[in-house]
């Protein structure tokens, strides 16, 4: 039987002096969920999985994880969470092995448990050739890893973790969501919060922050099909152009660019594909390619937050 | 309390100190250095200081006085002023510290017992070495004052001693010579053993820096364990101190220890703790290293120097500052080092500045523990 309300938010509310950084928030995330928090820098991510790792204050409201009442049982809670620090945050001048075992210990891992546990982890890693290396010495994507399998030497059933691919290079960020993957499937409930909108595309659900709030939180299916309208992609020799062109036409909502390509957001992509076509080619533009295509993740949220910037 | 916790914290902070250079190097190598510095340029006898003799009796009497004067190490003849405006040239130009001016009525004064018609001046801009030209000018001319007295006392036939009634004679214990070495090292020891509550201070600040309080906050270490789990390994870093530094003192000093030594291990550790108690005060409020590194010389240092009285008699302070000496470890560890070095009293003895170390370190690690939060924010 699983634990439907794994992880339950309510009524959320952090405040950093005059600063509200989290605003009464609702969310809750069942056990086993792969959870993608998105949103701006500053929007709140972090503070929200600090907070859920017991790491700040709760101004108002309540968390329970795992059982627990996280304001009551602060340290009681600390055991059954993962939790992974956006920054680098394990000791330069520790070796692999010795980061390992310090948390191990940290978090009363049986030394007989960790002797087990720690090849399995140094493989998974990909870290089984850097054993006795000072973890100041590793790269980029191998300190996220080091990082990642400290947090998970105590097996906890919730992962917390704080933008773990940022500053990766895309080799080693598959190679991470292909750990994340393995763990989901194991069955822990992970909330992983990123900038990377194609990350958030592998979660099973994503929660949009912004301002405070979780403005959005569905399926990635359910959050691109939430774009009101449609995108329309045009290709032509000289994009700038075109952009000053198609702008000023009726039933034009937003226009992002992509390199050469433009992502033309309409009411209706039937009603406007045609005049668009027109217009361009009135104006002496040649169209490489001009076709209907699925919002992206990247589009729908950019779509999202301009809808509340207007709304505000 | 976990003992595997505190163990854990423990290892990892004695790889820190042997593997990253600069806090082995203030942990472990700068006490035993600055004692050395300090030593030496505390324990300084001055010598050869340059005066100058403006003559106006040229009596044979006088020419002895001069000869008598300059006859040791600590006062060089530099010239033989011809005038009062050749005597003020020196002491502009730097050349000479003192001079002596001989009046015309010297010779004629002393025989009739009318005292010495002397007069000293002293470069002002360096009241030390002046001080010490008065200093021996003066002994030197009343020993040469004796020595001509005497010389007519017995002439006339009186014996010498009728005329001391009073036989004053001056013992220092355990210090004989007065040697200012063999009581400067046991009282610097209790400031250069101030260093390692600088790397308590610092070890939780640098935690800051480098985010991995936030990794640590987030496992279920307990308060005291972090905090205990900082500050031993600092104390056995200073304990190491406490062995390198007296070794250093006997061979190279000279400086005798007559007390016993596993009674002073005992001691330094409880000073330590109580120190070390004051780091980690620190460490708990200040979130940057260099914030924790100027408090620590503001609150650890400065205080060490001028209110334990190592330099200054505590009896001597203001009313204020000697209650604040009475709660810095420093005070009471002067008292003990000084104790145990020169007349080698015990525990025995001690044991009331014991007691107070222990006081004092359960009060400032219990402050530290009360004040630091598992919280990031």
């Amino acid at each position: 039987m699983t634990n439907k309300e794994f992880i339950q938010i309510t009524d959320l509310t952090r405040v950093f002096k005059d600063n509200i950084a989290l605003d009464s928030i609702n969310l809750t995330i069942q056990e086993g969920e792969l959870f993608g928090l998105v949103g701006p820098d500053g929007a709140g991510k972090t503070t929200l999985l600090r907070t859920l790792a017991g790491l700040l204050g709760i101004t108002n409201g309540e968390v329970r994880q795992a059982g627990y009442e996280l304001h009551k049982s602060t340290e009681a809670v600390k055991s059954e969470i993962g939790y992974m620090a956006q920054e680098f945050s394990l000791y330069g001048k520790l070796s692999v092995l010795e980061n390992l075992r310090f948390f191990g210990e940290m978090y009363d891992v049986p030394a007989q448990i960790q002797k087990e546990r720690i090849p399995g982890l140094l493989s998974f890693a990909q870290l089984t050739d850097f054993t006795d290396r000072r973890a100041a010495k590793l790269s980029g994507g191998m300190k996220k890893k080091l990082a990642l399998a400290c947090t998970l030497l105590h097996q906890p059933p919730i992962l917390l973790l704080d933008e773990p691919t940022t500053g990766v290079d895309p080799v080693s960020r598959r190679e991470f969501w292909t750990i994340l993957n393995d763990l989901h499937l194991e069955g822990t409930t992970i909330i992983v919060s990123t900038p990377y909108m194609d990350e958030a595309d592998r979660c099973s659900r994503v929660g949009l922050i912004y301002q405070g709030k979780i403005v959005e939180c569905d399926s990635p299916e359910k959050i691109r099909g939430k774009v009101d309208g449609e995108f329309i992609k045009v290709v032509t020799h000289d994009w700038q152009k075109a952009r000053e062109i198609i702008q000023p036409l009726k039933g034009i909502l937003e226009i992002q660019t992509y390199g050469e390509a433009l992502h033309i957001l309409v009411d209706s992509a039937a009603k406007h594909i045609g005049r668009i076509r027109k217009t361009l080619k009135r104006n002496e533009l040649d169209i490489t390619e001009i076709r209907i295509v699925k919002p992206r993740m990247e589009e729908a949220f950019i779509s999202l937050i301009r809808k509340i910037d207007q709304a505000n | 309390m976990s003992i595997r916790h505190l163990w854990a914290v423990i290892r990892k902070e004695l790889q820190h100190i042997l593997r990253d250079r600069g806090t082995f190097l203030l942990v472990l190598v700068t006490p035993t250095l600055v004692l050395l510095l300090m030593t030496y340029s505390l324990a300084v006898e001055i010598q050869h200081v340059p005066i100058a003799l403006l003559d106006y009796d040229q009596s044979a009497t006088s020419r002895e006085f001069i000869y008598q004067i300059t006859a040791g190490d600590d006062l060089d003849l530099y010239q033989n002023a011809a005038s009062m405006e050749e005597v003020e040239d020196l002491l502009i130009k730097g050349k000479i510290k003192a001079a002596i001016i001989i009046g015309p009525e010297f010779s004629s004064d002393l025989l009739a017992m009318r005292g010495l018609s002397l007069q000293i001046i002293i470069d002002g801009t360096e009241p030390e070495t002046g001080g010490f030209a008065v200093d021996h000018i003066g002994w030197r001319a009343e020993a040469f004052a004796n020595e001509v007295l005497a010389e007519q006392i017995l002439a006339s036939g009186i014996s010498l001693d009728s005329l001391e009634p009073i036989d004053l004679r001056i013992r220092s214990w355990y210090n004989p010579s007065l040697e200012p070495r063999v009581d400067i090292v046991p009282g610097l020891l209790s400031i250069v053993l101030g260093f390692p509550a600088f790397s308590v201070a610092l070890t939780l600040a640098r935690e800051h820096e480098h985010s991995t309080m936030e990794q640590l906050l987030a496992t279920p270490i307990s308060r005291i364990e972090l905090l205990l789990g900082k500050m031993i390994p600092y104390i056995l870093a200073g304990l190491v101190n406490v062995i390198v530094i007296p070794i250093i003192a006997m061979a190279w000093f000279n400086v005798p220890f007559n007390g016993n030594f596993i009674e002073f291990l005992l001691l330094s550790t409880l000073f330590l703790f109580a120190e070390l108690s004051m780091g980690m005060i620190i460490g708990v409020f200040m979130k940057s290293q260099s914030a924790a590194l100027a408090l620590s010389f503001l609150v650890v240092l400065f205080p060490g120097f001028f209110l334990t009285g190592i330099f200054f008699p505590i009896a001597a302070l203001p009313e204020m500052a000697r209650m604040e000496s009475m709660f810095l470890p420093g005070t009471h560890y002067a008292i003990i080092t000084r104790g145990v070095f020169l007349p080698g009293i015990g525990i025995d003895t001690l044991w009331p500045y014991a007691i107070m170390l222990v006081i004092l370190g359960l009060a400032f690690t219990g402050t530290a523990a009360l004040f630091f939060k598992k919280k990031l924010a």
